[in-house]
């Protein structure tokens, strides 16, 4: 009996004791909660995700170009492919030039990439902007997985994967990296510029865009699209869209490098129906960053 | 106590939290309300003490598990502990003011929420501030983060402001022993 009061005495003090021990254990010995959190992911799911449904039906998300029908809006997405094709076509065409360069003088050749894919729904959202994708057995699908919407638009990246969702940190998120771009400054892209971008916490990526060229006919302009070129991301992603400079801006100190604000064509990758997984193909060791 | 029904509200509150998130941020990324602190706001000024500090570091470590930090290496990582020792201490701050407080009062329990919701956010970034001075393997931005908190807890009032009128009609439900009827409340 006394015993017992015991420990209900110090119950709570050796609870104190642990939790300040456990928020300064060192990152490589967190592994071990992401099972627990996974559990209360899980847990949560079942009332997070009809109540996701409800605020989707009640504030409806904005897409980049609302007037379209169903069949427009696929003509355009289909429109859209083409164009990343010829984009990756034509970056992959310069590559292989300075790779053949470099073959001639002995370097190893990188073979060919490609990615199957998979889409999933959202289920709801982490705080610091994450994404829950139920995704339930995909093979493949690691860490560092690419993310699109509807193909072509760049959502971010896996941060983690559980046995039945995963978690996906847009690039716009708070926490998210900066990346590479290049702002197309031509329609059919011949004319690029690049740009490094670093989210600004509001749905917007900001950062500088190098001189576009000594030709003054072409300028960095609203609308502009801004496309992915970061030798951190995996081949296949190359040239996926960023999103459509939707504000330049000149720094007085730096006149040769204005600023520009970047809007993904999926106005909120918060709210995001459902996600696609660019997953490398596993015999295919190419298509790595 | 009624810790089944404590448990199943909690479970919502979460559920509305996380669902309303993209919806309520104000534009501003990182400030949104918060509708766990709310109902433990709500718990502290009606419980006994101990119930009380246990259901704090019961929401903390469940915010801690359903807030994973950005690793620098595009990985995420949960750390348990932040938000249940900031709730723990903003639960001490309720009972040492609770003899003044008006209880049923929707006023009090938005003025509570604001100060409870900052004490822990300034919990949590002092934590992982202190952190991220041995090991900075952790996205983290004291001054943004603290920016974001306050704001947040702002914020936090208008949802304890709703909320409180739900708590006090459900309050025989969580088997308190004080529920008096007032006129801010109605029994169901």
């Amino acid at each position: 009996m006394h015993q017992q009061s015991l420990i209900v005495r110090w119950s709570m003090p050796i609870t104190i004791g642990v939790l300040f021990i456990l928020s300064f254990l060192p990152a490589r010995l967190l592994k071990w909660t992401d099972w627990f959190s996974a559990q209360v992911q899980v847990a949560i799911v079942p009332i997070t995700h009809p109540l996701t449904i409800v605020v989707d039906k009640i504030v409806p998300t904005s897409i980049s170009d609302p007037a379209a029908n169903e069949r427009e809006r696929a003509l355009l997405n289909e429109l859209e492919r083409v164009k990343v094709e010829l984009l990756q076509t034509r970056e992959e065409n310069n590559r292989l030039t300075s790779l053949v360069d470099q073959y001639a003088r002995g370097a190893a050749l990188k073979p060919d990439f490609q990615v199957k894919q998979a889409t999933r729904p959202r289920v709801g959202n982490l705080t610091g902007d994450i994404l829950q994708i139920r995704t339930g057995n995909i093979d493949g699908l690691v860490q560092g997985t690419v993310v699109v919407y509807e193909a072509t638009q760049l959502v971010g990246r896996v941060s983690r994967v559980n046995r039945k969702t995963a978690l996906v940190l847009p690039i716009t998120a708070p926490g998210a990296q900066r990346i590479m771009g290049t702002v197309l400054l031509t329609a059919d892209g011949s004319e690029q510029s690049r740009c490094l971008l670093s989210p600004m916490g509001n749905g917007l990526l900001r950062g500088e865009v190098a001189r576009p060229s000594l030709e003054e006919s072409l300028s960095i302009e609203v609308g502009q699209e801004v496309r992915l070129l970061d030798s951190q991301w995996p081949t296949s992603a190359q040239m996926l869209m960023i999103g459509k400079i939707v504000r330049v801006e000149s720094d007085p100190e730096q006149p040769l490098r204005p600023l520009i604000q970047v809007r993904p064509t999926f106005e909120d990758l918060r709210r995001l129906p459902e996600v696609t997984f660019r997953i490398p193909d596993t015999d295919d060791q190419g298509d790595r960053p | 106590m009624n810790w089944f029904v404590f448990i199943l509200i909690a479970w919502v509150c979460f559920g509305l939290e996380l669902a309303l998130l993209p919806v309520f941020d104000a534009g501003s990324g990182g400030v949104h309300p918060s509708m766990v602190v709310p109902l433990l706001v709500f718990v502290a000024i009606n419980a006994p003490r101990k119930p009380t500090l246990w259901c704090a570091i019961l929401l903390g470590i469940m915010m801690d598990l359903l807030k994973p930090i950005p690793a620098v290496d595009g990985g995420t990582y949960t750390v348990i502990g932040p938000h249940a020792l900031g709730y723990l201490l903003g639960v001490h701050f309720i009972m040492a003011v609770r003899g003044m407080l008006i209880r049923r009062n929707p006023l009090t329990m938005v003025v509570m929420s604001i100060l409870v919701m900052l004490i822990a956010q300034i919990v949590v970034i002092a934590i992982f501030t202190a952190r991220g001075i041995g090991d900075s393997s952790l996205v983290w931005e004291a001054g943004t983060k603290l920016q974001q908190g306050l704001f947040s807890s702002l914020y936090t009032g208008i949802s304890a402001l709703l909320l409180s009128f739900l708590f006090f009609a459900m309050g025989p439900f969580f088997g308190f022993a004080s529920t008096v009827p007032t006129r801010f409340a109605r029994h169901i």
